[in-house]
């Protein structure tokens, strides 16, 4: 149990029974042992991001590669809550890990209605929101009082959302943050700048340094950290890290988590 | 899904790609236009799984491409299994077409040995012209023409079998005019396919005429009707 002996549990506290957890758009929508061995190593299986509708990939969809890295440029793609829920309530229910489910945060009102759609389903242990890139702090308060209900939310940031939303997020509380895979952009092939996410071990220095910076806030903190040694594992932990998130190295091949 | 490790034994050049000859039992070799995922077992500094496909007209030995410049011959690999659909030469086809569109013809190659074991004539026909060493692998029988030749021979094949990358979907319709196609036809759509079909990702996602697939599981072969007439 990776708890705070001292401190006294909330209603809402997030538990998580393992060390590592996938990052959001890592492993699909629903855990399948099939093809996923590694999944008695995670304490949580996140959901690839969902939207109150349907979204379509992005026009410019890529996987740019660069020294120590990658980027990811999807316009994270998925069928809507309302079918993601149809189609894989019975697989969450039966996973052999909790279920977080990762809520696209677009307008205060559709959350509301996307978190009490999942009120209620069987092993959901949480949401999580991924904040629009320009979230302001206003915002972040609107999205966090539609997301009160029956299950525990916590919020997602890049590291380059901490110097605008962290303030305000530490005065909020959530009951965990999930700091993200930082943000970038790469030319890509036809020399237009591509925006997305970054992955790799060149991530994790960035990634250090801003859970170093969160962690001061008393909120209890996963990082998707680029961690590809046991070393990097441990400077998490030390820092007092609640979980790490796992990237690219989930589609690696004969690695040992 | 159970991880399979086998030895890259040769390596080849075959046109601007890096291919190789890897040891894997015979049960376990990808089909023309199915794919591969390898990672090399020493390489820490390996982000990501290469896709191998099959290349070349070999049949006695497993010959797979592209290869990352880093590997070298003896370097053991750790693979999945075979992913994706890849093609299937229908059992009467006689009069094979296989096309290269913006892309060399490696991909191809492999269903040149099938379509003569089942008495098939077959035509190349590509854009570019293939270098000297991609020439070198296809057989006599063989015959090789620009694509340009392709819309003036349409009457000809009974299967067509087609490479191009994704942002080439667009051209399909120009090059195989929906009336004038009366043959069974499957296109190999080359894209990114990095979480080889673990995340849903949607990097390589390709429209379809029934919605967006993912090459990944639903391809990277596709039927000829789904993907023509769409924007990639």
């Amino acid at each position: 149990m990776w708890l705070a002996e001292d401190a006294p549990i909330r209603k809402q506290d997030l538990v998580l029974e393992k060390l590592f957890v996938n990052a959001a758009g890592m492993l699909g929508f629903a855990p399948d042992p099939h093809i996923m061995p590694f999944l008695g190593q995670l304490g949580a299986f996140i959901t690839n991001p969902i939207s109150r509708r349907p979204r379509k990939p992005a026009g410019s969809r890529c996987c740019l590669p660069f020294p120590g890295g990658f980027l990811l440029h999807t316009g994270l793609p998925n069928p809507g809550i309302s079918r993601i829920i149809r189609q894989y309530r019975r697989r969450w229910a039966a996973a052999p890990l909790p279920i977080i489910v990762h809520l696209l945060a677009e307008e205060p009102g559709t959350l509301a209605e996307m978190i009490r759609k999942l009120e209620g389903l069987e092993n959901v242990l949480a949401v999580e929101l991924g904040l629009p890139p320009d979230c302001t702090p206003d915002q972040l308060r609107e999205f966090l009082a539609a997301a009160e209900g029956e299950l525990p939310a916590m919020v997602c940031l890049g590291p380059e959302q901490i110097p605008t939303l962290l303030p305000t997020l530490q005065e909020l509380n959530p009951i965990a943050l999930h700091l993200t895979q930082p943000r970038g952009a790469l030319p890509g092939p036809d020399g237009v700048l591509i925006s997305g996410r970054l992955y790799g071990p060149a991530v994790f220095p960035l990634m250090l340094n801003a859970a170093r910076e969160v962690i001061k806030t008393g909120i209890p903190v996963i990082v998707d950290g680029g961690v590809y040694e046991k070393g990097q594992t441990q400077a998490f932990l030390d820092l007092g890290v609640l979980a790490i998130g796992l990237g690219n190295q989930l589609w690696g091949i004969g690695q040992n988590l | 899904m159970p991880e399979l490790t086998a030895k890259l034994v040769e390596i080849f050049s075959l046109g601007d790609i890096r291919a190789g000859i890897l040891d894997l039992p015979r049960p376990a070799w990808p089909e023309p236009g199915q794919y591969l995922p390898a990672q090399a077992l020493s390489a820490t500094s390996e982000i990501l799984p290469t896709q191998l496909f099959r290349v070349a007209t070999e049949t006695e030995r497993l010959a797979l491409a592209p290869l990352p410049a880093s590997w070298q011959p003896g370097d053991t690999l750790v693979t999945l299994p075979p992913q994706g659909h890849g093609f299937q030469l229908p059992r009467g086809a006689r009069r094979v077409a296989l096309c290269a569109i913006g892309v060399d013809p490696n991909r191809l190659l492999p269903l040149i040995p099938l379509a003569l074991a089942q008495a098939a004539t077959v035509t190349l026909f590509c854009d570019p012209q293939p270098s000297p060493d991609i020439l070198s692998q296809i057989p006599s029988v063989v015959e090789v023409a620009p694509l340009a030749a392709l819309n003036d021979n349409l009457t000809w094949p009974d299967a067509l079998a087609a490479d191009l990358n994704r942002d080439a979907l667009p051209r399909l319709a120009e090059i195989l005019p929906e009336e004038k196609l009366s043959f069974e036809g499957q296109v190999l759509v080359r894209t990114d396919m990095p979480c080889h079909g673990l995340a849903e990702c949607g990097v390589c996602a390709v429209e379809t005429r029934h919605g967006t697939k993912l090459a990944c599981v639903d391809g990277p072969v596709f039927d000829l009707n789904e993907v023509l007439h769409v924007a990639g």
